[in-house]
């Protein structure tokens, strides 16, 4: 039996337009998709932002109801017996919030151990152990609303272990982490991972995913368009190059441009500080370079590199292909 | 095993409590509903008093004290939940396997017990402001009154709370639920001012048997057996109210879930 199992899941939200004559507009989160976790995996769900992450982390939680499809946690349905699933499974949305400002790290803990009837000796022990092993043994008994973002985020991490759950849901927990911070907790990860629980981890780090994922779901405008482990993804562009160049305010009428040259595969434009990445996967390796800058010919070029294809770019052009 | 869990039961309501009583210490508005309302109100009865017989101050000193009871539970309840929504803590109670009423019982009785400072304060502003002259005819049965009125509330609210976690409009539900309770309830005025049709409706209210029994026992005009039958209607509807919060708990949830309100952005 998979620990998660999620058949033909779709999502809709209903906003209402207008004042008078109002019209009830249908916005599809999660679209007809299926995937199965098993027991002890590490499973990724990655996408873009509004890819619909989080909409299927909160109907796996039971927290939302499915529009149609079926979703079994640990063999429960879901919609019918939601219940049993809420003592064995832990989740965190992460972020600052989520957590009671006015208490202390320790009376946010024990209110939650007492809500998942933790026996008083037991939670006891294990509320001191979780927050050292999160890092806020030191300053377990400051108000909460003093915390830092990161510090925030620990103590979800130490919250959602207090019942020593069998399944954890963590949606972006790294978010908003420093380097360090971030490090610490994929490690934290991995080590549950390897202590025998099953974890369903949403990111749209790629880094984090390739690193911590046995298997990873690409998910774009809530559909599913690819799913396998990180090496056989890596496979989806291994015969091409990915040149990186760093410009300065480039048009969008130039990428466009770009998009249509006959050698170039998928394009992608990030803001990096001041400057822009823009990357373009193409075939021809190092020879696209020259009829890319002619391309570009007017626009403030920095650094040039030509270099491998990783799990990003497979990613990038999974989410392209499909916008 | 059904000793060990009602002990796990008793500590949600307890930790519930806990929480709320420690959250709420430090909120302004708390203050408001809990001294500030209730004392403009007795400040206003006291004052419709003065000149005639005082003989009926107590009557607006518990009086008072009730519609800040009442005001404390409709908002501050509505509130903590609408906050918790808003802080993202909503979902997490949801999510974990304790059935949400018996959170929101220990909220309620936080809220309650809190609000009781109203008619404290009531009482303290008669006595030293307007130097009524403030007798409890019946002082133990008074006591008890008390007792029975922070269960007929707490369950009163439980039935509430339903609407307030499926609708993130909660203010409109307060705003129109605020003054028709005070009314019916026979707080400040006996509900016998108010048009025949409208008693079933204060009968099928805790509140105004919570009225009836706190009026009657401070007052006297009542007889001991009308605050016992007070007391009971209190017992058998706030009973009553656990069994139609629970199903209403369940309705509402479902909504919640399929409509996505459990969290705000």
């Amino acid at each position: 039996m998979s620990a998660i199992e999620v058949r033909n899941l779709r999502r809709v939200y209903w906003t209402a337009i207008g004042v008078i004559r109002r019209k009830r507009k249908e916005v599809v989160a999660v679209d007809d998709i299926s995937f199965d976790v098993d027991k002890g995996e590490l499973f990724g769900l990655l996408g873009p932002n509004g890819a619909g992450k989080t909409t299927t982390v909160k109907v796996l939680t039971t927290l939302l109801l499915p529009t149609s499809g079926t979703v079994r946690i640990l063999g429960y349905d879901i919609t019918k017996k939601p219940e049993p699933i809420r003592s064995r499974i832990g989740f965190i949305f992460g972020g600052e919030r989520g957590l009671y400002w006015r208490l202390s790290a320790v009376d946010n803990l024990r209110y939650f151990a007492s809500l998942y009837h933790i026996d008083p000796e037991v939670s006891s022990r294990r509320i001191p152990e979780l927050l050292d092993m999160v890092g806020l043994g030191d300053r377990s008994k400051e108000k909460v609303e003093g915390y830092s973002r990161g510090m925030m985020q620990r103590l979800h991490i130490a919250r959602t272990l207090l019942h020593d759950p069998e399944l954890l849901f963590l949606d972006e927990p790294t978010m908003g982490l420093d380097p360090v911070g971030a490090r610490e907790l994929r490690q934290t990860i991995r080590n549950l991972q390897q202590g025998g629980k099953t974890i369903l981890l949403t990111t749209h780090y790629m880094f984090e995913a390739d690193a911590l994922c046995q298997r990873i779901a690409v998910i774009n405008h809530g559909k599913i368009v690819a799913m396998d482990t990180p090496e056989v993804l890596k496979r989806e562009v291994r015969d091409l190059s990915i040149v990186e160049l760093d410009v300065f305010g480039i048009p969008q009428a130039v990428v466009d441009r770009i998009r249509t040259l006959p050698f170039v595969d998928t394009v992608s434009l990030e803001n990096v500080d001041q400057r822009q990445s823009l990357r373009v996967q193409t075939s021809r390796g190092a020879e696209a370079v020259p009829d890319l800058m002619a391309t570009l010919e007017g626009q403030r070029v920095g650094k040039v590199i030509v270099r491998e294809p990783t799990l990003e770019d497979a990613y990038v052009r999974l989410v392209e292909g499909e916008a | 095993m059904m000793a060990q869990s009602i002990r796990k039961n008793l500590r949600v309501i307890s930790s519930a409590f806990e929480v709320t009583l420690r959250t709420n210490i430090v909120d302004s508005f708390v203050l408001f509903t809990i001294l500030l309302q209730p004392l403009v109100i007795a400040v206003l009865a006291m004052w419709m008093l003065s000149g005639r017989d005082t003989s009926n101050a107590i009557y607006a000193v518990v009086g008072s004290g009730m519609t800040g009871l009442w005001s404390t539970l409709l908002f501050m309840g509505g509130n903590s939940i609408n906050w918790e929504r808003w802080t993202g803590t909503l979902e997490l109670l949801v999510g974990q396997p304790s059935h949400l009423s018996l959170i929101v019982f220990g909220k309620n009785l936080g809220v309650v017990l809190q609000s009781l400072g109203s008619m404290l304060a009531s009482y303290l502003l008669a006595a030293v402001l307007f130097r009524a002259p403030l007798h409890v005819e019946h002082p133990a049965l008074f006591a008890v009154s008390l007792v029975f009125t922070v269960f007929a509330f707490v369950c009163f609210g439980l039935v509430i709370a339903p609407i307030f976690l499926m609708n993130p409009q909660v203010q409109h539900w307060q705003n129109a639920m605020e003054f028709p309770v005070y009314m019916l309830s026979g707080f400040l005025f006996p509900i016998a001012l108010l048009p025949g049709w409208t008693t079933p409706l204060s009968y099928v209210l805790a509140p105004y048997w919570a009225a009836r029994a706190l009026h009657g026992s401070s007052s006297g005009g009542a007889s001991q057996q009308e605050v016992l039958i007070a007391w009971g209607m209190m017992v058998a509807l706030g009973v009553a109210y656990m069994f139609l919060s629970r199903w209403l708990m369940g309705v509402m949830l479902h909504k919640a879930r399929a409509d996505a309100t459990l969290r705000m952005e």
